[in-house]
């Protein structure tokens, strides 16, 4: 696979979210907003690149029977490793990052990244691997995010749109359903829906 | 190499090595890091008490203006206006706490909550500036302040609850709660208002 096809094809083809259907929990979790959604982004890039990278370079030294656990305890070092340090130097980020530490270790993109392809390429792929599907989880969360926030509070990154905009005093109501976890399930499925029609490729027969 | 990975010698003397290095990290860093996390902590609490009486305090000169505005007493804090009552409680997934400034009349001025690990967007709003501002004006003298759906604004014993945090908002109702019965027991600033039900009966036991 040539190397710029490991960033592009998670966009599209090989959407960590759509396609592999990985980290569906965190998407529904944390996209009732598009500030804790762009923060979740962030931290699973720096996350899965990280962990693909030492991964990659441990490959040859794992061994197969236990390299799930393997995998844990480097992905979970790293993930209280960072929260510590920020901690310390950056609190504000930290306090901001603090809830989804938990998510981050259990995310199924980071373990499912490892185990189908850290474990069997070289570091530089392993490490495009990495940024390729944390972009490409970071696109789908953003526009739930967007969305769920949009139609649901009616504020974007806490930003009263809807009431800025005089829709409030016409009639206008925020749809309850937006903020509840349900609704993120049903819009991703939308979002699936959408892009197999438009994606031979991906369509079963 | 792939034979090497197999045996059980193998396993016991990497995964034992693994953890062990994992462990030394995570345990310098935790306590190399530990002074700088819990000045910044301890810094946090004093901006949360300067905010609940209106001092914008920033993490650097938080010591020297909660030294110069707040008295700390047994149980609570005081300030020139009345006093700043603690909260404590268990929102979803862990604690979640908070500070309220009362004046002479057991009338809120000024409120502030926060939470370890409350879903973000749903639970986790408590923390937000919004949310806190709703407590100006309610009064906890004769009954403390609870969180309802659809609260009546005009209703000094009642704030909205939050859409989608239904668990977090009675966690901050109870907390409330359990302030407010440890608030009557502390002398009063002034005693403008007359014994409550409550009062006489804690007298009379």
């Amino acid at each position: 696979m040539k190397n710029f096809d490991l960033i592009k094809l998670p966009f599209n083809k090989n959407n960590p979210i759509t396609v592999q259907v990985l980290g569906v929990c965190s998407c529904l979790a944390v996209t009732a907003q598009l500030k804790p959604a762009v923060v979740m982004s962030l931290s699973v890039i720096v996350v899965v690149v990280l962990a693909n990278l030492i991964v990659s370079l441990l490959r040859n030294t794992i061994p197969p029977r236990i390299r799930i656990i393997v995998q844990l305890v480097v992905v979970s070092t790293l993930v209280v490793l960072v929260d510590q340090v920020l901690k310390a130097y950056v609190y504000d980020v930290s306090k901001q990052l603090s809830v989804f530490v938990g998510l981050i270790i259990t995310n199924c993109i980071v373990m499912g990244r490892l185990e189908a392809f850290a474990m069997v390429q070289k570091p530089w792929s392993s490490f495009l691997d990495g940024i390729g599907n944390g972009l490409g989880y970071s696109v789908i969360l953003i526009a739930l995010g967007f969305t769920r926030e949009l139609f649901g509070s009616g504020t974007l990154w806490g930003y009263p749109v809807m009431e800025r905009l005089g829709l409030y005093n016409i009639g206008y109501e925020n749809n309850g359903l937006m903020i509840m976890p349900p609704m993120a399930l049903i819009l991703t499925g939308l979002i699936i829906w959408w892009q197999r029609s438009r994606n031979k490729d991906l369509q079963e027969s | 190499m792939a034979k090497k990975t197999f045996s059980n010698t193998y396993i016991f003397i990497y995964s034992a090595a693994l953890v062990v290095v994992a462990a030394l990290i995570l345990t310098v860093v935790s306590v190399s890091l530990k002074p700088l996390q819990q000045k910044n902590q301890a810094a946090e609490t004093k901006q949360m008490i300067l905010k609940t009486i209106g001092v914008e305090a920033t993490r650097d000169n938080a010591d020297a203006l909660y030294a110069q505005h707040i008295t700390e007493q047994d149980g609570y804090y005081a300030f020139s206006g009345g006093i700043v009552l603690p909260l404590r409680g268990t929102g979803l997934w862990g604690p979640i706490w908070g500070y309220l400034a009362l004046d002479g009349s057991s009338t809120v001025v000024g409120a502030i909550f926060d939470h370890k690990g409350e879903t973000p967007g749903l639970g986790g709003e408590i923390s937000s500036e919004k949310f806190a501002q709703q407590f100006i004006g309610k009064k906890m003298d004769t009954q403390p302040i609870a969180l309802r759906k659809n609260a009546d604004r005009d209703n000094a014993y009642e704030v909205d609850a939050i859409s989608g945090g239904t668990m977090t908002s009675n966690g901050v109702t109870d907390m409330l709660e359990s302030a407010y019965n440890d608030y009557q027991s502390l002398p009063r600033p002034t005693s403008q208002t007359s014994p409550t039900e409550e009062e006489r009966k804690e007298a009379t036991e």
